[in-house]
């Protein structure tokens, strides 16, 4: 709520200022909440401006679907089979989580989607790294598998804007830089920013969350809304990354808390998948743990290596189960 | 545009103040002077002037805006800043070249399979002269057991001299060769010794000045970051919350600083619906901390090195063994059931960075 200054609407002098902070108002909020004992004009007229400047508009059902199929585009990530347990990709103007363990394949999930946006689809990504795991070189492999020409290949890493934060106030600054000048100025590359990956949120919150400090959940939520805010209006699919705990059943679950569980709108468990025979395998399975379109608790495994692979290769074989051989004697 | 108060980097009983005096974004700060602003929130007004100075000059937008990169830029970069060799060549292929410099890597292992033989091992590579496609750098080495032995480290720096000497062939590496000597290796050794958890917090904080005042510093080496935060903690939360902003200020400096951050971890055994795993210490969450996992074992009497957690190299195992003159690959007769895929020898070609120092690891 704004603070009340002498001149903001007419009648609001600076000797009313002085004798409203006398009795302890500061801020609007009382001239908004007190409706029934306002009888000086003064007032009425100041409740009129902060109601007319603060409402906000309701918009109708129709209106917001037409928007909705109008401006929200599916980015696919890539792999069929995430595709297949995000009903066909990542949704523009929406929080997409994934969450997993070390070692489980966060960072390469966001490494494949950035390179298929930005080189597939010809859009550019916005990374935001907070833990130091963006490898350009394992960028460029990727890219190397999806085509031999060098040209394409540097336009489409110029295409990916990192933006290294390794803090919650760096985090803070990063996300409302981008909702003051927008996308487009913030990247300055070419193409239309179409995703924003932030590879982790947990590592920037959990270590102001908890104890005696009482300031870590609201810096988490304010995370959350500039997340989604930057999500809707700049028509961008947010992609982050948690880690998991487990809860008293033994049972996974995203990190960071109920609160934060709440946030994203699509969350995916990504696991190792322990096979007795092989140790180095890059098989992973991605479990839906919460969306707002398809049953929860579906399961779909998949190979890390698809992304660093080509088209042909891919599609030779089924795009989902892919098992090296792996015994070499 | 209207970014909240508490989103700063302010004292939170000033934040307190300030909300409670209705400044609630930063458009209702910007006007005023430090003298006003202290009136009206009642609070000091040195404290007023953090506060503005904070708000007005938003250095995190700044720095948001600064510090950003295309991919492409930090391929360069990736590339400029290169990664220190360990003199095992099967290591150094699985790991892309060597250990990365500008990450942070965590070496968990059981005690006595070499994880203090590899920092020590690391600390005297660092220096190898660039013409002989090291990093010529110096190195920091925390240690918190008491386990570095200056003996030691002189026996690995003279193998390192030795085998500079039998590869140099120009002028410029004869050159360099005189400044490369053991006496000059362990003088740009620096050595600290925490004794407990706070020391090696408080050595953190202090790092970044350290790393400001010597340039030259390529690599920090805590040994180990397990020993200190395993005993002596009630508080097992805390604990994480400790380690979580340790790793980040270690990143963060990793980056700002273009240092290599090798971690050691020890290990301990988890009971896991009736089996028991032999896993790294210090919690699931701290998995996350390190850019990359390194997991030293044993295999009977063979030890093995298997990376666990890499962004850019794929997982693989390979064998090493520790020699008088240190970290070397193993004979090959010897070799155990090397467990990684036939296709891991190709996943040297995947990586396509270039590898100067590798012709000079290849001959163990």
């Amino acid at each position: 709520m704004v603070v009340l200054r002498d001149g903001m609407c007419p009648g609001l002098s600076e000797e009313l200022v002085v004798a409203l902070r006398a009795a302890d108002i500061t801020t609007g909020t009382w001239v908004l909440i007190n409706l029934f004992t306002l009888f000086n004009l003064a007032l009425l007229a100041i409740r009129r401006v902060l109601l007319a400047q603060h409402t906000a508009f309701p918009v109708s059902g129709a209106d917001l679907y037409e928007d909705l199929l109008s401006s929200t585009a599916i980015l696919s990530t890539g792999n069929p089979s995430l595709d297949k347990l995000l009903d066909s990709g990542l949704y523009t103007g929406e929080l997409t989580e994934l969450a997993g363990g070390p070692g489980s394949g966060k960072t390469q999930v966001c490494f494949g989607v950035a390179v298929n946006i930005s080189y597939q689809l010809k859009q550019s990504v916005i990374y935001v790294d907070s833990t130091g795991g963006l490898s350009a070189s394992r960028l460029l492999q990727m890219l190397q598998a999806k085509s031999c020409n060098i040209e394409e290949q540097m336009e489409a890493l110029q295409r990916i804007q990192v933006f290294p934060v390794f803090d919650i106030f760096s985090l803070l600054g990063c996300l409302h830089h981008f909702r003051c000048v927008g996308l487009q100025q913030a990247s300055a590359g070419g193409g239309s920013v179409k995703a924003v990956i932030v590879d982790s949120v947990s590592a920037v919150i959990s270590p102001i969350l908890g104890g005696k400090q009482n300031e870590g959940m609201s810096m988490m939520m304010q995370v959350a809304g500039l997340l989604k805010t930057i999500a809707k209006d700049f028509n961008v699919a947010v992609l982050v990354t948690n880690t998991v705990t487990r809860d008293g059943n033994g049972q996974l679950k995203a990190g960071m808390g109920q609160t934060w569980s709440h946030v994203p709108r699509i969350r995916i468990l990504l696991q190792r998948l322990e096979r007795p025979g092989s140790t180095c395998s890059s098989v992973r399975t991605a479990t839906l743990a919460k969306s707002s379109r398809q049953p929860c608790h579906l399961k779909e495994e998949f190979d890390l290596q698809c992304w660093g692979r080509s088209e042909e290769q891919l599609y030779g074989m089924s795009g989902k189960r892919k098992l090296e051989n792996t015994e070499p004697s | 545009m209207q970014r909240d108060v508490s989103s700063y980097a302010i004292a939170p009983s000033v934040k307190v103040k300030l909300l409670n005096a209705g400044f609630l974004s930063a458009a209702d700060l910007c006007d005023l002077r430090p003298l006003q602003l202290s009136k009206e929130a009642c609070i000091s007004q040195e404290e007023a002037v953090e506060v503005l100075q904070a708000v007005r000059c938003e250095p995190g937008q700044e720095r948001a805006a600064a510090g950003r990169l295309t991919a492409l830029e930090l391929l360069g970069r990736e590339q400029e800043l290169g990664t220190i060799v360990t003199f095992c060549s099967a290591l150094d292929m699985a790991l892309g070249g060597g250990m990365p410099v500008g990450k942070t890597t965590e070496v968990c292992g059981a005690p006595g399979v070499g994880k203090t033989q590899l920092c020590i091992q690391l600390s005297v590579d660092v220096q190898i002269p660039a013409c002989f496609g090291g990093l010529g750098g110096k190195s920091l080495y925390i240690d918190t057991e008491g386990s570095f032995l200056v003996q030691r480290a002189v026996d690995l720096a003279q193998a390192a001299v030795e085998h500079c000497g039998l590869l140099a062939e120009d002028s410029e590496q004869q050159e360099a060769l005189k400044v490369f000597t053991v006496e000059t290796i362990l003088s740009n050794l620096f050595l600290v010794r925490c004794h407990d958890y706070v020391e090696l917090l408080a050595e953190t904080y202090l790092l970044a000045d350290f790393l400001a005042q010597h340039p030259g510093v390529r690599l920090v080496v805590i040994d180990s970051i397990a020993f200190s935060f395993r005993h002596d903690f009630e508080d097992l939360s805390q604990r994480t919350r400790l380690l979580n902003g340790l790793a980040q200020r270690l990143i963060q400096m990793a980056t700002n600083h273009n240092v290599a951050v090798i971690l050691t971890n020890q290990m301990t055994t988890k009971v896991w619906s009736g089996q028991s795993k032999l896993v790294p210490a210090l919690g699931e969450s701290w998995g996350h901390a390190a850019t990359q996992r390194l997991i030293l074992h044993w295999e009977g009497t063979h030890r093995l090195a298997s990376l666990y957690k890499s962004p850019s190299q794929r997982e693989a195992t390979v064998p090493y063994q520790i020699t008088g003159q240190g970290f070397r690959d193993a004979p090959p007769s010897d070799q155990p059931k090397a467990s990684d895929d036939p296709s891991v020898r190709q996943s040297g070609s995947l990586s396509k960075r270039p590898r100067t120092e590798e012709d000079q690891s290849t001959r163990t």
